[in-house]
């Protein structure tokens, strides 16, 4: 029982942080109030440690817990450093003018709360070996989610993208939950390595076939995936500016999470997924890549281009998706190019979300008024340069100019679709890079080479220094983890090496570096 | 990066670096070696954050002096451990991390491994030993020499300075040729910063350009040689590659000899190395290059990045040896001795000291290219290791100099300067290192000069075409050589004492009236500028020292490096005579690195071998040259105190300006560098400016339009779809489940 235990252990310490946080949140004294941030924060790094020490997990993909939970809470204590302190700013300022303190009243300890239990349910995806641990595995992570956008800001806008958010979530929640109960229809079982096993021996019916893409396209929730699209540039675009960061990252780990599980039910045999999952991926890709790009290219509101962005890059990371395993080859591996893919997004999305929040321009602490537009970035290098630049930074590599984190993220991708023989696809990946290149050069132009408005406040640099730093630590980490990218790419190879290919992790053509005759 | 394994074992799980080291000739290094290029890279990390903070002090030159001191001192203890203070038996790899590892396939030339990995051998220590001991030195004098931009650019010196040591040790120590070729980049990249340090100069940042242009043609061969290094050997591992270059083989095991790769690689290598080490036709950017502060001039445009090409050379020497015609070697040494005899001559006749002195860095590199292509890479390595601390010392002084008279450079200025109270050791060194570099008999350039010289007649004909020839040319250049350097000498550092100051933040000559009114004693100064005026790049303006510039002498840490520089350039010529049967130390480490192959074994293997020599006019070059060299020097010393010393009484004239109207315009024209800048002008950037402005307009028209085009494509699909994001909640409904069916009538309809 401990042995099983020990899978569980950095979700344990977030849950016992969860109470802490939620206990101390509703305390009287404001340094006790505040310290939930910094305990949110001891307990991620602690979740952090321990999912270093991840044993091997049961299940389609057993070694994916360590390099998933470690991705989830470090990308996730990013995150926090953004988020830290944006809720109940107004409220606690009022306190501090001699308001009394009413606990009805105060949220900040919930924010944490519903943060970390939304950081739970992403980790607790990974280990699933369950369908109905996965659909409350997925829950988790969403239903706070819906909170944290209403309570983010006290602008109406952010109820109604909760709203929004949240019954186009439960209708996505409804679509794979009628996937999973087709699956467990079809094959007399909610495990998942029982289906796989059902699938193998007995075949695939058009029962299966149903649930299995049912349950994809209601996963395609969350990871904004078209058709599943819609709320995305209007939840983001409404929530606070840390939240939407939240949003882009947390979802959509649970949701590739989830279809790397599903999938892997049918596996990739010789001919790669069976026909029917493969269109459907196939489609649900290239139209979502395009879709998100296109639209982005019309907008004018940062917030709004992240958002398109974040439904075109779900729509590249699926390549990796219907790529598969492959024959274990390292640039082969189209899992792995996901766990990795999904790291180097984590990083640099945080960097181009975090640098919005750090210049504020309103008075009102409940409405600090962020950067939102193109305008509102116009000359941002110049004023803020340490913001500005980690901003270029983080949008260049999200754009995947090469040398930058981004690049070999979508390096990975490309090989393993091209190794996969998905020509077409990796085409459609190309052209969409190119038309993203359109409107993520917009953004640095407008921070780098244009002159602000004077009639513009310039605003100030946030007092809650937290997002400064994530700013410019996830602006260093696209330029310094390239340096990383033999050992963190080994890492997230061996996250997946299954039994059929337990050489995934192995160097790649190391026998010629140690021998030179093998050369000839 | 072994720390970080142990911290997280399960995560990354780095192999042990054993794992990695290649073959079984080649062992593991030690790996803290990593640290060399490491802790420069930290100091240029740690006077980035100097710059952040505004530090105002003088700290940053100490973190870099500090840090360059521990990386010498890393550099030596892994010497010291693999063998020193001789050679290091063989090489080893030290593996740092994984880097670059690209698979696809298992077939050899399949994968593409990079590594950031040190590959440790005699030759790689010799170049860091001095690289990083005179980076050493050199900041030090810096943290005095830069003061006056404390505060301003202290910091940004200070970063590219130790990020150019660290490009520097990358490129010598890295174990494959990507990580040459970063280093490579790298050094560029530094070198171009320096040079365009002072940014608000119109010339500095010409200088900086040009420099950056011409390198990237040489550059364009490099790239094609590892690009074909690659696909002939399906590697670019320092230990396999030279494993199957030792046995003549491909990556494929098809013979190389005869191949067009066995002529092509080491042509492509060599264009690159003309490039960096400024050899014809591509060595106009290193003169310019001295807009740089001078610290910079002495380290990274004298004695260390312009050594690169010869490195390269030296490194890749097996790969040359590869063509029996030996086209590239041939080439090199007919470019090495034409580059040495044509600055040689524009040196003669320049009036800028520190000009005379780049112009020397590159007659010198010409020695060393020839000697690469005579094979005596014993002799090249020498004769780098020797000049990197004569020529150091060179320029240091001039920029004491520079650094005193308030940016004065102009020999017909300044007069006498190693009698004024405070500048005795400047003028010693000086001494020391003309003396070197003259080739005065029993000095360390002397011995190093020699051994290409004789060398160049012991090379049979039949073997590098025309090497005697190129032997006369380097000994005609010798005494070139020994009158500009003694030229500069006598001009400056004897004679009566005068001077007058130049430009006070000028860095580079400035040459303008002052008028009368400095201290009495100092002579007359009223010089004629008249012939100046054609050379002046920058218009005048009001002198800012008014009536009483006193030059100050330089302080303590200019003094101490410039001592220790001069003493080392005189040590080091007793290098040759440790190890003597491989022609000193330098020849013992070059013999147990790859560039031992040719030269002196080829030839002096057995007797046989050494009785089949090339003559000196009958004699054994070995032994003649002793005595022909020195006698070449000294005469050209005669000749630079008969026309520059003798009976001279002001600092402006000499009995030399007697001889001008003999020689009817040929001192102009030199001086004029003989035109080469304006021929590539001509030749090579105004077609370019004509051929780019027709693409111009192409482009407006044609390529633009198709863009513009193309662009609005997804615009127009983007506006289409826009209709679809009306942010109604039911309609978002009603998308999702229509999305939902669409789909599954796709699927059933496929399948």
């Amino acid at each position: 029982m401990t042995e099983k235990l020990a899978i569980l252990h950095p979700e344990i310490a977030l849950f016992i942080t969860t109470c802490v946080v939620m206990i101390v949140g509703l305390s009287r004294s404001v340094g006790a109030r505040r310290a939930s941030a910094w305990i949110t924060a001891a307990g991620t790094l602690t979740a952090l440690g321990l999912a270093l020490r991840s044993p091997e997990g049961f299940g389609l993909l057993p070694g994916m817990l360590a390099y998933a939970k470690a991705m989830i809470a470090g990308v996730g204590f990013l995150l926090l450093l953004v988020m830290a302190g944006a809720v109940d700013r107004g409220y606690e300022a009022r306190l501090l003018r001699g308001e009394t303190f009413d606990p009805i009243r105060a949220t900040r300890g919930e924010f944490y709360a519903f943060f970390l239990f939304s950081l739970m349910g992403v980790m607790l995806c990974a280990g699933a070996d369950d369908l109905i641990w996965l659909f409350l595995a997925l829950e988790l992570v969403s239903l706070p989610t819906y909170i944290m956008v209403a309570i983010s800001s006290s602008r109406l806008r952010a109820q109604e993208a909760a709203v929004k958010y949240f019954f186009l979530g439960a209708m996505g929640a409804a679509t794979f939950l009628y996937g999973f109960a087709l699956l467990y229809g079809a094959a007399g079982t909610t495990s998942l390595s029982g289906i796989a096993t059902t699938f193998a021996a007995s075949g695939i019916g058009p029962l299966a076939y149903a649930g299995l893409i049912l349950s994809i396209l209601g996963v395609c929730f969350k990871i904004a995936a078209v058709p599943m699209h819609f709320y995305t540039a209007d939840v983001y675009e409404g929530a606070a500016t840390p939240v939407s960061a939240y949003l882009a990252f947390a979802p959509k780990t649970a949701g590739f999470l989830a279809l790397m599980l599903i999938v892997s039910t049918v596996g990739w045999h010789d001919g790669g997924l069976p026909e029917p999952v493969r269109v459907t991926l196939w489609v649900i890709a290239a139209l979502t890549m395009t879709v998100g790009n296109v639209l982005a290219t019309l907008q004018t509101s940062v917030k709004r281009i992240l958002a398109y962005s974040s439904v075109a890059h779900s729509g590249y990371m699926l390549v990796g998706l219907i790529a598969g395993p492959g024959d274990g080859g390292v640039f082969q591996n189209g899992l792995a190019a996901i766990l990795f893919y999904l790291l180097c997004y984590g990083v640099m999305n945080v960097g181009a979300f975090a640098a919005l929040t750090c210049i504020e321009r309103g008075q009102n602490p409940d409405d600090p008024n962020d950067l939102e537009t193109l305008d509102d970035l116009k000359g941002l290098c110049a004023t803020r340069p340490l913001v500005g630049w980690a901003m270029v930074l983080s949008v260049l590599s999200l754009l995947g100019m090469p040398v930058l984190l981004g690049f070999f993220a979508k390096l990975l991708l490309f090989s393993s679709g091209i190794a996969a023989g998905e020509i077409v696809l990796v085409v459609v990946l190309g052209l969409n890079s190119a038309i993203a290149a359109f409107y993520y050069l917009r953004i640095i132009s407008s921070a780098m080479f244009e002159t602000p408005d004077a009639r513009r406040d310039g605003g100030r640099l946030t007092p809650m220094r937290g997002r400064v730093l994530a700013c410019v630590v996830s602006g260093a980490a696209v330029l310094v983890l390239p340096l990383l990218f033999g050992p963190l790419q080994r890492a997230s190879s061996r996250a997946v090496s299954t039994g059929q290919s337990a050489a995934i992790g192995e160097r790649p053509g190391g026998t010629q570096a140690a021998s030179p005759e093998a050369g000839r | 990066m072994d720390a970080i394994a142990t911290i997280l074992p399960t995560f990354l799980a780095a192999e042990p670096a054993g794992a990695h080291a290649p073959g079984a000739q080649v062992g593991s290094g030690p790996p803290w070696a990593i640290l060399i290029p490491l802790l420069p890279l930290l100091a240029s990390a740690l006077c980035g954050v100097c710059a952040m903070l505004r530090v105002k002090s003088k700290a940053p030159a100490f973190i870099v002096v500090a840090m360059l001191g521990a990386s010498f001192l890393a550099t030596a203890a892994v010497w010291l451990q693999g063998g020193g203070p001789g050679p290091m038996a063989g090489a080893s790899v030290a593996h740092g991390w994984d880097w670059i590892q690209f698979a696809w396939g298992d077939g050899p030339g399949q994968a593409l491994i990079a590594n950031f990995s040190l590959y440790l051998d005699s030759l790689t220590l010799l170049w860091m030993l001095f690289v990083t001991g005179l980076a050493t030195l050199i900041a030090l004098y810096a943290s005095e020499y830069m003061s006056h931009d404390v505060g301003q650019g202290y910091n940004r010196f200070f970063a590219y300075f130790a990020l150019f040591v660290f490009a520097m040790s990358c490129l010598v120590m890295g174990d494959n040729l990507l990580m040459l070729f970063l280093g490579w980049e790298g050094v560029g990249l530094c070198s171009y910063l320096l040079i365009g340090y002072f940014y608000k100069k119109p010339s500095a940042v010409a200088a900086a350009k040009k420099a950056f242009i011409v390198n990237r043609i040489g550059d364009l061969g490099l790239v094609l040689g590892v690009f074909t290094t690659f696909v002939t050997f399906g590697t670019i591992e320092y230990a396999p590659l030279f494993e199957m270059v030792g046995a003549g083989v491909d990556g494929s095991g098809h013979a190389l000899h005869g191949s067009w790769q066995a002529t092509w690689i080491p042509i492509f290598f060599m264009i690159g190395a003309f490039g960096k080490s400024a050899q014809l036709p591509l060595y106009v950017w290193l003169p310019d290059a001295m807009e740089g502060p001078t610290p910079v001039s002495a380290l990274i445009h004298a004695a260390t990045m312009v050594t690169a090409g010869v490195y390269l050379i030296a490194r890749m020497y097996p790969i040359f040896l590869l063509d029996d015609a030996h086209t590239a070697l041939t080439i090199v040494a007919w470019t090495g001795a034409l580059t040495a005899l044509l600055a040689a001559t524009i040196g003669m006749a320049q009036f800028d000291i520190k000009r005379i002195m780049a112009y020397s860095t590159v007659s010198q590199l010409g020695y060393m290219f020839a000697g690469l292509g005579v094979l005596t890479t014993t002799g090249a390595a020498f004769h780098v290791f020797t000049h990197a601390f004569f020529k150091a010392t060179l320029f240091l002084c001039c920029g004491a100099v520079m650094h005193g008279f308030a940016g004065q450079l102009d020999l017909r200025k300044l007069s006498g300067v190693a009698f004024m109270k405070g500048w005795g050791v400047v003028g010693v060194a000086m001494l020391v290192g003309c003396l070197n570099l003259a080739g005065f008999p029993f000095t360390a350039g002397y011995f190093s000069k020699d051994m290409i010289l004789a060398e160049t007649f012991v090379t049979p004909g039949s073997v590098i075409g025309g090497a005697s020839m190129v032997g006369w040319i380097l000994l005609l250049t010798a005494g070139l050589t020994a009158y500009y350097t003694f030229r500069v000498f006598f001009r400056v550092f004897v004679g009566p004492q005068m001077y007058e100051p130049g430009e006070e933040h000028g860095h580079a000559p400035h040459r303008h009236d002052h008028g009368p009114g400095h201290p009495p004693g100092h002579g007359e100064h009223d010089l004629a500028d008249a012939r100046d005026q054609a050379q002046k790049d920058e218009p005048g303006g009001a002198h800012p020292h008014g009536h009483d510039f006193h030059p100050h002498a330089p302080g303590l840490a200019i003094n101490a490096v410039l001592a220790i520089l001069a003493v080392a350039s005189v040590l080091a010529a007793l290098t040759y005579f440790i190890h003597k049967p491989d022609h000193g130390w330098v020849g013992a480490m070059v013999h147990h690195s790859t560039a031992h192959f040719g030269g002196l074994d080829a030839h002096h293997g057995d007797e046989a071998a050494h009785a089949s020599h090339g003559s000196f006019l009958g004699l054994d070059p070995h032994k003649a040259m002793y005595y022909v060299s020195a006698v070449i020097g000294m005469v050209g010393i005669f000749v630079a105190w008969l026309l520059h010393y003798r009976g001279r009484t002001g600092a402006a004239v000499a009995p030399a300006d007697r001889l001008l109207g003999a020689l009817g315009p040929i001192p102009r024209w030199a001086q004029q560098k003989w035109f080469v800048d304006e021929l590539y002008d001509f030749v090579i950037v105004k077609p370019l400016w004509a051929l780019s402005n027709v693409f111009h307009v192409i482009d407006k028209l044609i390529v633009d339009g198709l863009v513009n085009l193309a662009g609005l494509t997804p615009r127009g699909l983007g506006a289409g779809l826009r209709p679809s994001q009306n942010g109604l909640l039911h309609s978002y409904a009603a998308g999702m489940a229509g999305g939902i069916v669409f789909i599954l009538l796709v699927v059933w309809a496929v399948s």
